[in-house]
């Protein structure tokens, strides 16, 4: 029985693709090129993608560097009153 | 922080805001369509790299001559910035450049001495972080070198034959354009002027502690 | 009372140099194995690429270049006589043409050998228009040490001044090397253009005009304490 079934979807696998052919017109062999003047609209570069990187890349870029600055001065705002702490109290390093 | 930072930092945040609504309302320019709208963020990113490599230089000319511990800070901080608005400009320039001009880099005049400007500016932060003592002088010159390349990266366009636009296309920019252009320039600046005093505040801070240690020392 | 002071210095730096030509040596014997490395990395079935000989012959200048001035003032910083000379009652303009013309020297030399050997390796007649090709090699070399003797003189104190040298030189000094890149390119063509060459010319001579006024004026602050 699974024989029988294997070997029906192969014969239908091979079968399909010469059913299909057949409703499609063969394509024409090419044996001259004609110029256009502009590339159809699905061949160029969609500029969407490019202008939404550009556009998160500036904002990214940006905040990266508002969070590193931030960073460094709360770290060096902590050392400044751990030390201003020290001094206070009279101590030496 | 001084008694403008906090006002000045909420009118940039709404001006911020503001811009891609005004973008978003510009004409689409005729022959590089919607990629164009790169150029309202990519200009003024190109204006505060150029202007930040001058600040920097003059800053570290009256520290060089002047001995000003303050104009030090100032330099250094402007060098970061070069830093940071170089980056946006080489990144956001090339992602418009693939579409308007096919390619993503061009070894044109205009590219490679701002993108040899920057390298300065990357050298300056390699020279305060690892030069040891003395570096800082070391830098102020190396500033000056760099603010020299300034005025050549901006006319170079001019006078050579080059892909990049010249410097004609702001001067006669037609209002439609001009409106988002210099909102989002004006946001830039605001932007780049909280992020220098935050900048310089951070090395204020250092030198307290720098003091604090020498005292405690004594 | 200037001159006097340049001459001076480039008598000593000449006379040390001659005693053991160590530096002469080295740098002449990077550049000429910096020119093999290209040669055997871009010669391909024999025959090397076109228009390679321009950039090669300036990137070996360079590399040997910033060699020579790393190695020359290393000398000044194990004896500690860069502080003696600071020390001297002289002039600090003065000082540094010296040093400046000693560095131009030994690169002059060092050119000598290389351009017949990047002529012969890269079969490119370089030394068809000989006086333009001196023109732009002294011109270049100048721009280049210009810039190279006052990093590396105010690097002498720094941490990490080997590697620090390149790094701060070679942006500075790449519109002089792509000028005299172009030129020599122009040079090597085979339908020669002098008008060009004379426009390539007068850029690298403005380039060393505005690198030579900088390093003038800053070469007192920069090497005071």
């Amino acid at each position: 029985m699974k024989l029988l079934t294997a070997i029906l979807l192969i014969v239908l696998s091979c079968g399909i693709p010469g059913v299909v052919r057949a409703q499609q017109p063969p394509p024409q062999q090419q044996d001259e090129f004609v110029p256009i003047d502009q590339l159809p609209p699905q061949d160029q570069l969609p500029a969407a993608p490019l202008l939404v990187a550009a556009y998160s890349f500036v904002v990214l870029a940006l905040f990266a560097y508002v969070v590193s600055v931030a960073r460094r001065l709360t770290n060096v705002q902590r050392e400044l009153e751990r030390l201003e702490g020290d001094v206070k109290r009279g101590g030496s390093a | 922080m001084p008694n403008w930072f906090t006002p000045l930092a909420g009118i940039c945040a709404l001006m911020f805001a503001a811009t891609p609504v005004l973008i978003a309302n510009a004409p689409y320019e005729s022959t590089m369509g919607l990629v164009q709208k790169i150029f309202y963020v990519h200009l003024p990113s190109a204006w505060m790299f150029l202007g930040g490599a001058i600040v920097c230089g003059i800053a570290s000319v009256r520290f060089l001559f002047r001995g000003d511990p303050r104009q030090d800070r100032l330099a250094w901080a402007a060098a970061e910035l070069v830093v940071l608005f170089g980056v946006i400009t080489l990144v956001t320039g090339p992602l418009w450049a693939r579409k308007a001009w096919g390619v993503w880099w061009q070894w044109d005049v205009r590219l490679t001495s701002s993108l040899m400007g920057w390298m300065v500016a990357v050298a300056y932060m390699l020279l305060r972080k690892y030069g040891g003592p003395g570096s800082d002088k070391l830098a102020a010159g190396l500033a000056l070198f760099g603010m020299a390349n300034v005025p050549f990266v901006y006319i170079s366009v001019n006078y050579w034959r080059t892909i990049h636009p010249t410097t004609n296309v702001v001067p006669t920019l037609p209002t439609s354009f001009g409106l988002p252009l210099w909102f989002s320039a004006v946001t830039f600046l605001l932007l780049f002027i909280l992020l220098l005093r935050m900048r310089v505040r951070l090395e204020e801070q250092r030198a307290r502690i720098d003091t604090l240690y020498l005292s405690m020392d004594a | 009372m200037f001159g006097q002071i340049v001459w001076l210095i480039l008598r000593k730096d000449f006379t040390i140099e001659v005693r053991s030509l160590e530096i002469a040596y080295t740098t002449l014997f990077f550049g000429i194995s910096c020119v093999l490395v290209f040669a055997f990395a871009l010669v391909q079935e024999g025959r090397a690429p076109e228009g390679g000989a321009a950039g090669i012959l300036w990137i070996a200048i360079a590399f040997a270049g910033t060699l020579a001035l790393g190695r020359t003032f290393e000398r000044e910083r194990q004896a500690e006589t860069l502080r003696a000379l600071l020390l001297a009652p002289a002039a600090r303009p003065a000082i540094y043409v010296g040093k400046l013309l000693g560095i131009i020297v030994l690169l002059t030399a060092a050119e000598f050998v290389l351009v017949p050997l990047v002529a012969l390796l890269f079969q490119a007649p370089l030394l068809a228009h000989p006086v333009w090709l001196a023109l732009i090699l002294l011109t270049g070399t100048i721009g280049f040490a210009a810039v190279g003797t006052l990093f590396a003189a105010m690097l002498v104190r720094a941490r990490s001044r080997d590697v620090l040298l390149p790094v701060l030189l070679y942006p500075i000094t790449v519109p002089v090397i792509i000028a005299g890149v172009r030129a020599t390119g122009v040079l090597l063509a085979p339908d020669f253009d002098a008008g060009v060459l004379q426009v390539w010319v007068a850029l690298i001579v403005s380039f060393d005009v505005v690198f030579l006024t900088l390093a003038l004026w800053t070469f007192e602050p920069l090497m005071t304490d």
